[in-house]
Parts: structure tokens; C-alpha cells; sequence
């Protein structure tokens, strides 16, 4: 148990940690570093409480590939090192405490919220830890029980992949390109005409 | 304290919740921090939903997280997307300086 | 029929003001001409009619009020009155527009004017065939509007403005007294129809009430009141100013509203209110003293004055004197008839002097005219008739009313009636000399004008003198032809029927023969002794008046009473309306009002655009705050 307490409050610290740094953080590259690193502090608490594919599957997926995404785009964009300008800033100076106040009042409000919660009978604070692998157990229903939200979040990734190339897509002006409709529906008319050449004259070529 | 019950999970939850939803608008760099504190958002409700997952031996809260995960990726992907053309339009990613719906 | 009489000028009246650029200059003049003269014929055969057939009828046109006790129509009321009314308006507006067409043909606004002249008409016969007060105000104040629109035509000009804003303010004194007295009218007898109101006049004879701290006679106070309204409209003594500057307006306006029309409706108003005032003799005699007063007032002002038109307007002041102490003495018929021939005649005078003006090019001094009888050879014969008819020589019409007014004032047989005997015929001796002088200064003697030479001075059009050849014939035969309809001993009785009341009849006796005789010999001795001071020995004149400098110049100055109303009332109601206007309009009722709202609208919304931002954390940050909001109202409940 206590190894359990331990190691929750040390994921969850860095956890804790490492989020409000990647709103605070001064230079953009190192907030994405920051939630990297939230990302893997997260996985490691749910491999620690059991979920161990679903931890697996979040260091490929967000720390593979979303947080690579953001590097990607956060480097490809140049951003210049911001000044910080927190609490000096011009603009809505009064915005921030405000702000900070607000949010406070909404965490407690959740906090409330939670705390009258009333469980249900089942629920113990323990672990249960059963005979199959939690992979093996997430297998057992995914491809069964719920295997139209399946296939959709399938759908919901292709359209995603190909709204994401219509959206940057850019038309390159002066490039050639092969376009095989119009080279299929070309006809006899279109690209072969006879011409009756004057000596020393040469023909004329319409481009 | 040392007993780690459901509820030290949700708080936690609740906790990077806020950050996300704090790092919104209180951020004066650039767009991609607010994309970030998204994902802290959905980071967060994906704690809230393993421990309930977990606590509750139900595991449908585990396939739901899958696929919030799922949502999440695609959906990073689209706002950078809209992020790179808008920066290729207007030249400029910083917060300050956007303000083309200004009324 | 009679429904005709009354819209057809109204028609005339907006279609020629609204559609003139749709159908025409051309057209606007013949519509309203042709309009008001067909309304002429029609009134010609009612009042055949009323001769005839003794013919009366009270038409409904609209209901109008019907709150309680208080009943009130628009109807047309035909009855003696109104019919002889009809006839002297409808004819008289028929030939000044005719008239107009001729003397307007330079003003590029023709369709306005013709426009304005039928809707006067319209207001004034709709006062005229009322069957209740409240009508009557109406076209009381129809005609005061029309009044103003008409002098101020040429409103490019500042003085005819001011001369028009000068008619309207008098005359709105004047309505003042008379909306007091028909609310009298409704407070005593609790109707304001004619017919329910004489009928219990008899019923209130010693009925007193408490007017301002006094305890007045409720009937004499009402005869006051109204009285106030017609000395108003009719330019009677203290509210006269505005009609000698009312002559800024054109000719042709002289001669419609202030010689035959609008200033008669005080006559009217005070005959058609016989019934209450034969009830009052103290308002009776108060009538007499303003209407004499006015009479020689005006005729000694318009014996110094130089503006043609001016004169003849001072005459008309003098006319409508006579016919207000006509009434005061009792004799209404008398008044009436007087108030028919001088119609015709002043009308002409007017008219005529219009055709001077227009043949001198606009120039209306009569120092700067002379010696052109011979150039304007109808006009002249025609000012002729006009000014025999006025000073009531032997045989014209002038002569029959306006002797009959002095005849009657005398068989009063009081003080009052002696006194205001002896001011008639020493008035008429003033109106024969200063008509005399204005025919002898503008056509004989030397020719004064300097701008224009004599040869280029030429006739009027037809289409001017043949409604001056109309009148002319009215001027001479109206008198001889209606003297016994109108004031004859027994016919007249059964002509006026109803319609107007006498408490007790005329007496029928006759003056002393010295007595009739006495007038007409006056004003025949009067031409050449005119003829003498004027044309012959004109050199006279100047010694005459330097002699008498100061009393030449008080008559000059019309008794100085611009000078003495400037004095009391103008200058103060300025002050004071200028202060209204300035701190109490603009100040406090605008800036808690249009602009003051306008301007709180203005800072709500600069301050309601700032939400409007642009940045989008700043619009996540307003719905945090009231997700927030929510929360905390949902956790509490």
C-alpha cells in the first residue's frame, strides 16, 4: 500500500508539475517537452494502477505521435522567444488574477462536487487484480461488443488524415503535372493536324 | 492520506483539468499552447475515466479511453493543420496579435 | 348641391397644391378657377332659393364629437345668414382668382398660390355654414392659416414673413378671447350647437359667474369673449396692427381676405351670435364704442399714408368699424348689408389698385404716381365707381347701407347712439377725403414717377379687368336692388327670418329730414374741396402739414401703437420665449430626452464593443466565468 501511495503521489507531482509549466513556460519548444513528459508521467500511473495497455498505447499515440505532431509544427513555425509578460502585461492587466481566481473557485466547486459524491455499493478502494491481462480483457470486448465505435473512430481517423491535406494543401503555380483524364480523353483532332509546310518557312505551334 | 482511494484519482483529474482549462486564456504566447492545454483537458478525463475503470471492475471506462485517444490525435492533427494555413495567411501565431473576429 | 359648394373649392385646393407638377401650370389655374366659379353659380341659386322659397336646411356631413353631453357635427347649415355669406364669398374668390391669373402670370409659384386662395375659400365657407361653434372655430382658424400663408407668399422676402408671423400672433390674441368664451359657451349650456344654445339664452339672462376675482354677468361676459375673437379677425381698434402690414402679401390676397372675406367673419360671428348678444347691453355698447373707435381711427391714419394699397386697407378698417357699431346699435341686417355692398366695392378698389400697381411695375407709392388717367382709361373709370360707392355717394350702393348704419345709430335715442351718429358722419367725411386724395394723387396731376417713363405705362390685361368690370356693376346696383331684402321695414323681417334675432323690432321711424340729408351733402362738398387741396393748390399741403408737425406725425405713426405694443408686450414675450426656448427646450427637455438618450445609447454600445475583442481567450474566458456562474447557482440551490 504504501509503495502505492508513494509512487501515486510522485506520478502525480510531476504530473501536476509538468502541466502548469507547459502554460508557463517561456519558450514554446520547451512547453511541448513539458507535456511530453506529462504524457509519460500519466502512462506510468496507469501501468502502476493496472491499465497497462491503455498506458502502452498512450506513449505510442500522444507521446509518439501527437506530441512529435506538435514539435513538428512548433519548429516548422519558427516561434520567436516570448518575453513574459504575465503580470506586466498591458493588455488586461486585471485579466489574470481574475482569472486565476475564477478557476480556483471552479476546482473547489469540482472539488464539492466530488466529495457528496455517493458510491456505488461495488465500489471498494481496491484493486481487484484479475486472472486475464488487461490487453487481453479490453480485446475481449472491443472487437465485439463495441466494434461499430470501432470501425467509426477508424472512419474519424481517415477523415481527420484527409481533412488535414485538403486543409494545407497548396496549389504550386507554373508546375507541370500529369493529368491522365486529359490525356485519356485526348482525340485525334486535338493532337494531330496536318500542316502543308513552305520550304524555309516552318510551322507554327500553338502552346 | 496513505490509503489511495478513487477519490485522490479524480482530484488529480480534476486538477489537470483546470491547468488545461486555465492554460486557455491565460497564456500570452502562441496558439499551440492553447492546443496543448486541449490535450491536458482530454488527458484529464482520461485519468477520470481508468480510475473509475479500474475501481469499478467495469472495463468499458478503458475502451472509452481508447477511444478518447483516438479523438484526441485526429483532432491534433486537424488544429495544427488550420494552425500551419493560418500562419501561412496571416503571418503570425502569437495571441496578441490575432484579433481578426474584433467587433 | 350644397355639398358641391363647399368641396369643390377643397378639390381645387389640393390638387392644384399637391399635383401641380403632374398636371400643369395651365391646368391648375383653370381647375381652380373654374371650380370656385361653378361654387359661385351654385351659391347664386340657394341664395335665389332662400329669396324665393324661404329655403333653409341643415346637411350632415360627418359625425364628428360625440363624448357625452357634448354633441358636435360637420354639417352645412343654409339659412339667410349663411346663404348671403355664401354668395359674397364664393363670388368675390371666384373673380380674385380669375383676377390672379392676370396678375400672377410672372410668379413661377402660380399653382401655389391658386392652391392656397381655393383652400381659403374652402375654410371660410366651412365657418360660414356651421351649425356650431366649434366648426366655426375651425374655420376660424383655416382662414387665420390660409391668412398666413397668403401674406407671406413671397416668403424670400423678411418683411412679408414677418408681416404673415405679425397676422397670425394678433389674430391668435383674438382666438384666445374666443375659445374662452365657447368654453363659456359649453360650461353655461353644456352643448356648443347653435340651435340648443340660443334657445336657452333666455333661461341665463341673470346668471352670474366669477371671472378673474370679478363677479361678471355670465351672458355679457360670453358676448365679451367673443366679441375679443371678431375684434381679432375683424381688426377692430387694440388688435388692428396687423392689418395694414398684412399688405405685404399680393393684390389679389388684399383684396380676397381683407376686404370681403376673412375680416368679415367678425361680423358674421357677432350677427350670427345675435341671439346672445341681444341679451347684453353692456356688451352691445362695447361693441358700439370699438367699432366707432376703429372707424375714425383708421380714417384719420388713412389720410396721411402713401402706400396705395395701405390706404385702402385703412378704409377697410374703417368699414368693418361702421359695421361693428351697426350691430352694436342693434340693427344686424344694417351690418349685413353693409358688410354685402362694401364687399363688392372694396374688392374693386383693391383689385383696381391692382392693376395701378401692376401697370407702375410693382411700385405702390402714390407720391410716385399721377396724370395717368388718360393711359389707364378703364381702370381709372372703374377706381371711380368704386370710390363714389365707398364714400357712399347719392345712389350707389355705399350709399343706401352705410347711411342706413348712421340713420339707425341715431333713432337709438341714447347718449351712445347720438355719439355714435355724429362719429359716422364725421368719418364719412374723412373716408370721401382720403379716397378722394388717393383716386387725385395716383391719376391726375403731374406724373411723379421717375423710373418708368409715361409712355411705357399700358392697360391691364382682360383677364384683369373683367372681374373689375363685375364688380364694378355689383358696386353700383347691389345697393338700389337689395336695399329692401336687406333692411326693408317689413320684408326684411321675413327675409332674415331666423336667423338673426332681435329682441325687439328696428324702430321704423324715420330722422329728421336735416339729418338724412346731412351725409350725402358732406361727401358731395367733399370732392372738389379735395379736388382744391390735392390737384389744384398742392403747394397748400406742405404748409399744412408743417404747421401741424407733431398731430402729422402721430397719424402717420398710426397712433404710434406698433411703437406701443413693441413697448409692453413685444420685446418681453421675445425675452421669454427665447429663454423658453433656449434653456427650458434645449437644455432640459432635450437633454433628458432625444439626446440625452441618444447619447447614453452611444456609450452603452462604445462600452458593449470592447467585449467584442477579437481574441479568442478572452471570449473562453467570459464563458469560463459563467460556467462558473452556473456552477455555483446550481451547488447553492
Amino acid at each position: 500500500m504504501i509503495a502505492h501511495a508513494f509512487f501515486f503521489y510522485f506520478f502525480s507531482f510531476i504530473a501536476v508539475v509538468s502541466a502548469i509549466m507547459v502554460t508557463v513556460s517561456k519558450n514554446t519548444v520547451h512547453s511541448v517537452f513539458f507535456l511530453i513528459l506529462d504524457f509519460i508521467s500519466i502512462s506510468s500511473l496507469f501501468i502502476m494502477i493496472g491499465a497497462e495497455f491503455l498506458g502502452m498505447i498512450m506513449l505510442i499515440v500522444y507521446v509518439g505521435a501527437v506530441a512529435v505532431l506538435f514539435l513538428f509544427v512548433v519548429m516548422m513555425l519558427n516561434v520567436a522567444k516570448q518575453k513574459n509578460t504575465w503580470f506586466k502585461s498591458s493588455t488586461n492587466s486585471a485579466h489574470i488574477p481574475i482569472g486565476l481566481l475564477v478557476s480556483i473557485i471552479i476546482f473547489f466547486e469540482v472539488i464539492i462536487v466530488i466529495g457528496g459524491w455517493k458510491y456505488k455499493p461495488e465500489l471498494s478502494n481496491k484493486i481487484v487484480v484479475s486472472d486475464i491481462t488487461n490487453t487481453h480483457s479490453i480485446g475481449n470486448v472491443l472487437y465485439t461488443d463495441y466494434i461499430h465505435l470501432f470501425q467509426l473512430s477508424g472512419m474519424v481517423l481517415l477523415v481527420a488524415m484527409i481533412g488535414a491535406i485538403v486543409l494545407t494543401f497548396r496549389k504550386r503555380e507554373g508546375i507541370r503535372r500529369q493529368s491522365y483524364f486529359k490525356q485519356l480523353s485526348r482525340e485525334r483532332n486535338d493532337g494531330v493536324s496536318l500542316v502543308n509546310v513552305k520550304s524555309h518557312q516552318g510551322v507554327k505551334i500553338d502552346d | 492520506m496513505i490509503e489511495i482511494g478513487i477519490g485522490h484519482y479524480l482530484t488529480l483529474g480534476a486538477i489537470i483539468f483546470l491547468i488545461g482549462i486555465v492554460g486557455i486564456f491565460l497564456n500570452r504566447k502562441n496558439v499551440i499552447v492553447i492546443l496543448m492545454s486541449i490535450e491536458l483537458i482530454l488527458l484529464a478525463v482520461n485519468i477520470n475515466l481508468v480510475s473509475f475503470s479500474i475501481y469499478m471492475n467495469d472495463i468499458s471506462g478503458q475502451i472509452f479511453t481508447l477511444f478518447i485517444l483516438t479523438v484526441a490525435a485526429a483532432e491534433a492533427a486537424i488544429g495544427l493543420a488550420i494552425i500551419v494555413v493560418f500562419y501561412r495567411n496571416s503571418g503570425t501565431i502569437r495571441v496578441e496579435e490575432i484579433e481578426k473576429l474584433k467587433g | 348641391m350644397e355639398y358641391f359648394i363647399l368641396f369643390l373649392p377643397l378639390t381645387a385646393a389640393i390638387l392644384s397644391g399637391f399635383f401641380s407638377k403632374l398636371i400643369g401650370e395651365k391646368f391648375c389655374n383653370y381647375i381652380t378657377c373654374l371650380f370656385t366659379t361653378i361654387s359661385a353659380i351654385l351659391s347664386i341659386i340657394i341664395f335665389y332659393n332662400v329669396i324665393i322659397n324661404g329655403y333653409e336646411n341643415n346637411l350632415l356631413i360627418a359625425k364628428w364629437i360625440n363624448s357625452g353631453s357634448l354633441q358636435v357635427n360637420w354639417s352645412i347649415k343654409i339659412d339667410t345668414l349663411s346663404a348671403v355669406m355664401l354668395v359674397v364669398v364664393n363670388s368675390i374668390s371666384s373673380l380674385v382668382h380669375i383676377y390672379s391669373i392676370g396678375y400672377m402670370s410672372h410668379d413661377p409659384h402660380k399653382p401655389r398660390f391658386m392652391a392656397y386662395l381655393s383652400l381659403f375659400t374652402f375654410a371660410m365657407l366651412t365657418l360660414v355654414t356651421s351649425d356650431n361653434f366649434l366648426q366655426l372655430f375651425f374655420g376660424w382658424e383655416g382662414v387665420g392659416l390660409c391668412s398666413y400663408f397668403l401674406i407671406g407668399f413671397w416668403f424670400k422676402k423678411n418683411s412679408a414673413n414677418s408681416a404673415a408671423i405679425k397676422a397670425f400672433l394678433v389674430n391668435r390674441v383674438g382666438d384666445f378671447g374666443f375659445a374662452l368664451g365657447i368654453f363659456l359657451i359649453f360650461y353655461l349650456f353644456g352643448t356648443v350647437n347653435y340651435d340648443e344654445v340660443f334657445q336657452k339664452i333666455s333661461l341665463f339672462i341673470n346668471d352670474e359667474l366669477n371671472f378673474l376675482g370679478i363677479k361678471v354677468n355670465s351672458i355679457d361676459l360670453i358676448c365679451i369673449l367673443l366679441f375679443i375673437g371678431a375684434m381679432g379677425k375683424s381688426a377692430q381698434f387694440f388688435l388692428h396692427t396687423w392689418l395694414p402690414d398684412a399688405m405685404e402679401g399680393p393684390t389679389p390676397v388684399s383684396a380676397l381676405i381683407h376686404a370681403a372675406t376673412m375680416v368679415t367673419a367678425g361680423v358674421f360671428l357677432v350677427v350670427r351670435c345675435s341671439p346672445i348678444y341681444e341679451y347684453s347691453e353692456f356688451a352691445l355698447s362695447i361693441v358700439t364704442i370699438i367699432g366707432m373707435t376703429t372707424a375714425i381711427f383708421a380714417g384719420s391714419v388713412a389720410l396721411v399714408q402713401d402706400d396705395i394699397k395701405k390706404i385702402i386697407a385703412y378704409s377697410t378698417c374703417s368699414q368693418l368699424g361702421y359695421m361693428f357699431f351697426a350691430t352694436g346699435v342693434g340693427a344686424y341686417n344694417v351690418a349685413m348689408f353693409h358688410l354685402f355692398t362694401h364687399a363688392f366695392f372694396k374688392a374693386l378698389l383693391f383689385l383696381g389698385a391692382g392693376s395701378v400697381i401692376h401697370a407702375f411695375h410693382e411700385e405702390q407709392n402714390i407720391n410716385n404716381m399721377g396724370g395717368v388717367k388718360d393711359k389707364l382709361p378703364v381702370t381709372y373709370a372703374l377706381m371711380l365707381i368704386g370710390t363714389l360707392a365707398l364714400t357712399g355717394f347719392p345712389l350707389l350702393s355705399g350709399f343706401f347701407s352705410k347711411d342706413a348704419i348712421i340713420e339707425f345709430a341715431y333713432l337709438k335715442n341714447s347718449l351712445l347712439g347720438y355719439y355714435a351718429a355724429s362719429i359716422g358722419i364725421f368719418t364719412a367725411l374723412l373716408t370721401s377725403i382720403y379716397s378722394w386724395r388717393l383716386i387725385f394723387k395716383t391719376f391726375h396731376g403731374d406724373y411723379n414717377n421717375h423710373s418708368i417713363k409715361i409712355e411705357k405705362i399700358h392697360e391691364s390685361p382682360m383677364v384683369m379687368t373683367i372681374p373689375l368690370i363685375i364688380l364694378a356693376i355689383g358696386s353700383i346696383f347691389a345697393g338700389y336692388f337689395f336695399k329692401d331684402l336687406f333692411i326693408g321695414f317689413e320684408k326684411s323681417y321675413q327675409f332674415w327670418n331666423s336667423s338673426i334675432f332681435f329682441l325687439e323690432p328696428l324702430s321704423i321711424e324715420h330722422p329728421p329730414k336735416w339729418f338724412i340729408f346731412l351725409t350725402p351733402t358732406l361727401v358731395t362738398v367733399s370732392i372738389p374741396i379735395a379736388y382744391y387741396f390735392f390737384v389744384k393748390r398742392k403747394d397748400l399741403l406742405p404748409v399744412i402739414v408743417d404747421n401741424n408737425r407733431p398731430f402729422y406725425n402721430f397719424l402717420k405713426n398710426k397712433w404710434y401703437f406698433d411703437e406701443i405694443y413693441e413697448f409692453l408686450f413685444v420685446k418681453s414675450l421675445k425675452k421669454i420665449g427665447l429663454y423658453f426656448w433656449k434653456k427650458i427646450d434645449g437644455l432640459v427637455i432635450d437633454r433628458f430626452g432625444p439626446d440625452g438618450i441618444s447619447s447614453i445609447i452611444k456609450i452603452l454600445s462604445n462600452k458593449a464593443v470592447k467585449f467584442q475583442s477579437g481574441y479568442i481567450y478572452q471570449y473562453a474566458f467570459i464563458m469560463l466565468v459563467g460556467f462558473s456562474a452556473l456552477l455555483t447557482y446550481l451547488i447553492i440551490k
